[in-house]
């Protein structure tokens, strides 16, 4: 059982995510955009449409102006996140020792990490049971909500607290063994996995995430950056420029005949 | 399923909007039915006025004729229009010349 | 299941080549149509799939915020869409069912669809609120489209489209009537200015093709005269084209084959009379149509395409104006502001027309729909419409008195006085800008 959550859950679940994710983008990216959508006022070039689509990424922009209360925890969610995934990256790396590369002491970087993880890990869980239980006490979100949509912040909040968990002072996680672990299943030489249990429970909750992940409406990271693409499309210049190509099929298709056959009363002839 | 109104005998057949399907269908007890309809009170020398330069328009142009364009050739105002026809030159006074119902943005 | 709309009879919607399908069909057909939709816009799947449920939608839609029904929530109205596609289109849709949100087509679903989906104005502004951008106006188009397809639509939108196909314009006004029309325009233009400004119809060799809205032909006769006025007093040779008399494109309203031909009328008047510069009269979605529209429903175009607005701002230094001593504030139209692109035109052009511009609150790409919008002219839809526009309302009245209300698209110009009058501002007058430069214009 532990070989298999140790040795081959995390190949399944990583090549059901990449697969996955990438399936649904393409399907998306496969259809043309027949008409442009710009959403106007609309930046005018390339740098202000990457710029316009980074900084509503990264603030949030449209939410903060529509409601401030949901922004805060919506937003406070995704850094945290932010936080926890990149933390996991250089400080299960660098076992914590990542801020000596700007200066610090291995002391003082190992106390960055403990107090960054921790704070973002606790305001991620904050953020994921505030929006629980927004989603059960408005009643029009409730109306709208899919029980997946409560599933997704549940799963969400189970990774959270188990990881939480490891950061209690009376657990101890041995790091540079689950960096060896970790480090064996990115180079395919097999370490067996550490048994806290903990650990494996989050572990493994993490993995099987990643393989609901792609079903899930959590593709709304990529759907973002593909609708945004449309809504920062340039407009239509007039006369088209020579050597532009149809958009779409539906360019090239041959009108629908009509015939005003039995036309309603209204109009004479000519 | 059509709706009908019965004026002079014989049975009219209207749109959902109240409107002569068959604009040759029109005659004076159609428009007083649709007076009723309408809310326009006491059909006189007035309301004929329009009502019969309305017809006259439509017989020529096949539509009805802009809403100032009938203002001035009947000498009444705009307001006078609504005093007359309460929904207003398109919605009343067309419907009881027996024209189709002006459509589009308007 | 009711719903308050008007459809069009098997006769009228067979006129315009959408012969209806039989009910026992439906489904078959309907899913059909989204197979082929899905394949065809990449918006439909996309925006379907990347809503997080989180419902900040609800108060940035005029169309909840008035009727108060869940349905109307951007997010709910997409879903009666996005529930059917995930049933019969998802991996787990079709495995993990209403866990998912995915719902199987039922007895409900095409009214549903109709009454929802026609009481949305397709205004856009779900799309600047929603964190993804996510534009419930596309899924609109395409529950609208779709249902087209099914020969289901409201009777509204076929007369138009049959009118469209005769007379190449919405109200059905024959040629004689245009020639008739463009005469009455000119002697009420001698009588007010003792100039001589003539509204051509289909004169060869023009350099300017000017589209009006066919309203402008019947009761906002101003807009047009306005418009007259400024190409006599630039002096450029123009005229109007009797074969497409009409900016506006009811296609785009309710069905997209339709709005292709439409869209192609326009083209073949601008080839015909060899006109290098089109320019667009005062019609909101018209404009989105003509603009955004043109070169993915019929391919590149040779010609120049500007909006009237943003021609008479390039070159409002060149007119002679007497501001008028009016308190004027402007609705956007909502085509305009977040689909078309004419945000400041607008402003300058009345600034420089009137003493006292005031802006309301939302403006620009902010402001609310005036509830007509997407065609939702019906009479019988009048109760929906008034809810419809209640925002609106609610932001004139808090602007105290106003001499005018400049909303320079006609379906707004047919929907602003009944709102007005509902809400107690009976009194209030409106109309276009191109108005507003008409009246500000003197002659030496």
């Amino acid at each position: 059982m532990l070989y298999f959550i140790g040795q081959v859950l995390p190949y399944i679940a990583a090549g059901v995510f990449l697969i996955g994710v990438t399936y649904r983008v393409v399907g998306w990216l496969k259809v043309p955009v027949p008409f442009q959508l710009t959403l106007f006022p609309a930046p005018r070039d390339g740098v202000g449409r990457i710029s316009a689509v980074g900084i509503e990424l990264l603030f949030f922009k449209s939410l903060f102006k529509n409601d401030k209360i949901l922004w805060l925890w919506a937003w406070s969610l995704h850094i945290a996140l932010a936080m926890v995934i990149g933390g996991h990256v250089v400080g299960i790396y660098y076992l914590m020792n990542q801020f000596t590369l700007i200066g610090m002491t291995p002391a003082a970087s190992q106390t960055m990490s403990a107090v960054l993880g921790t704070s973002a890990g606790l305001v991620l869980m904050v953020a994921l049971m505030v929006l629980f239980y927004r989603r059960i006490s408005i009643p029009e979100v409730k109306r709208l909500s899919d029980p997946a949509d409560y599933v997704d912040l549940l799963f969400l909040l189970s990774i959270v607290i188990t990881g939480n968990h490891m950061r209690l002072p009376t657990v101890h996680v041995h790091l540079p063994a689950i960096k060896a672990y970790l480090g064996g299943l990115f180079t395919l030489t097999p370490v067996p996995i550490p048994t806290d249990w903990v650990f494996v429970v989050h572990f493994t909750l993490v993995n099987l995430f990643l393989i609901y992940f792609p079903f899930s409406k959590m593709i709304h990271f990529a759907g973002y950056l593909v609708n945004r693409a449309m809504l920062v499309e340039a407009a239509p210049v007039y006369p088209t420029p020579a050597g532009t190509p149809l958009r779409s099929p539906f360019a090239g298709t041959v009108p629908k005949p009509t015939a005003p056959a039995g036309y309603p009363a209204g109009t004479k002839g000519v | 399923m059509a709706d009908y109104i019965e004026a002079k005998g014989q049975k009219i057949e209207i749109d959902e909007d109240g409107f002569l399907v068959n604009p040759d269908d029109w005659n004076e007890e159609v428009v007083k039915i649709f007076a009723k309809v309408e809310e326009v009170e006491d059909l006189g020398e007035d309301h004929w006025k329009v009502i019969n330069y309305l017809r006259d328009y439509y017989k020529q142009f096949g539509i009805a004729p802009m809403v100032r364009k009938l203002c001035k050739d009947t000498g009444f105002s705009l307001k006078q229009i609504y005093d007359m026809f309460p929904s207003g030159p398109a919605k009343g006074a067309c419907k009881l010349a027996g024209l189709p119902k002006p459509t589009g943005c308007v | 299941m009711k719903v308050p709309l008007h459809l069009a009879k098997e006769k009228e919607a067979q006129a315009i080549g959408f012969p209806p399908v039989a009910e026992a069909e439906h489904q078959m057909r309907l899913l059909a149509e989204i197979d082929d939709y899905r394949k065809s816009a990449r918006s439909l799947m996309v925006m379907l799939e990347t809503c997080t449920k989180c419902g900040a939608c609800a108060e940035a839609c005029h169309s909840y915020l008035g009727t108060q029904d869940f349905n109307n929530i951007p997010a709910a109205r997409a879903d009666l869409f996005r529930k059917i596609y995930k049933r019969y289109f998802t991996f787990t849709g079709k495995n993990l069912s209403r866990f998912i949100g995915a719902e199987d087509f039922d007895a409900e679903t095409i009214g549903k669809w109709v009454t929802y989906f026609y009481q949305c104005n397709e205004c856009r502004r779900c799309a600047v609120f929603c964190p993804f951008g996510i534009d419930t106006a596309e899924i609109t188009i395409a529950a609208r489209h779709i249902l087209t397809r099914l020969g289901v639509m409201p009777r509204f939108m076929a007369g138009i489209a049959a009118n469209m196909a005769k007379t190449g314009n919405n109200m059905g006004i024959p040629k004689p009537a245009i020639l008739d029309s463009a005469e009455f325009m000119e002697d009420e233009m001698r009588e007010e200015t003792g100039l001589e400004i003539k509204i051509t119809v289909d004169k060869p060799g023009s350099d300017i093709l000017y589209i009006p809205s066919s309203a402008d032909f019947f009761s906002n006769i101003d807009t047009m005269i306005g418009a007259a006025k400024m190409f006599h007093a630039l002096e450029v040779n123009w005229t109007i084209p009797s074969t497409v008399l009409e900016a506006a494109n009811f296609g785009l309203l309710f069905n997209l084959d339709v709005m292709k031909e439409q869209n192609e009328r326009l083209r073949e008047a601008a080839a015909s009379l060899g006109a290098k510069l089109v320019i667009q009269g005062e019609c909101g979605h018209g404009w989105r149509a003509a603009k955004m529209y043109t070169e993915g429903a019929t391919g590149p175009a040779p010609f120049e395409l500007v909006h009237v607005l943003e021609y008479a701002y390039q070159h409002l230094p060149k007119f002679k104006l007497n501001k008028l001593p009016w308190r004027v504030t402007l609705h956007d139209p909502c085509n305009y502001a977040r689909a078309g692109d004419i945000i400041e035109q607008p402003r300058a052009i009345i600034k420089a027309c009137v003493t006292d511009f005031v802006e309301m609150t939302p403006n620009r790409e902010r402001n609310y729909c005036c509830g007509g919008g997407s065609g939702l002219l019906m009479d019988e839809m009048m109760e929906i419409r008034m809810q419809l526009g209640k925002k609106k309302a609610e932001q004139v009245k808090e602007l105290g008195h106003l001499d005018y209300l400049a909303s320079p698209c006609s379906i707004c110009k047919a929907q602003l006085p009944h709102v007005m009058k509902h809400y107690g501002m009976g009194d209030l007058k409106m109309g276009g800008v191109m108005d507003l430069l008409g009246k500000a214009l003197v002659w030496d």
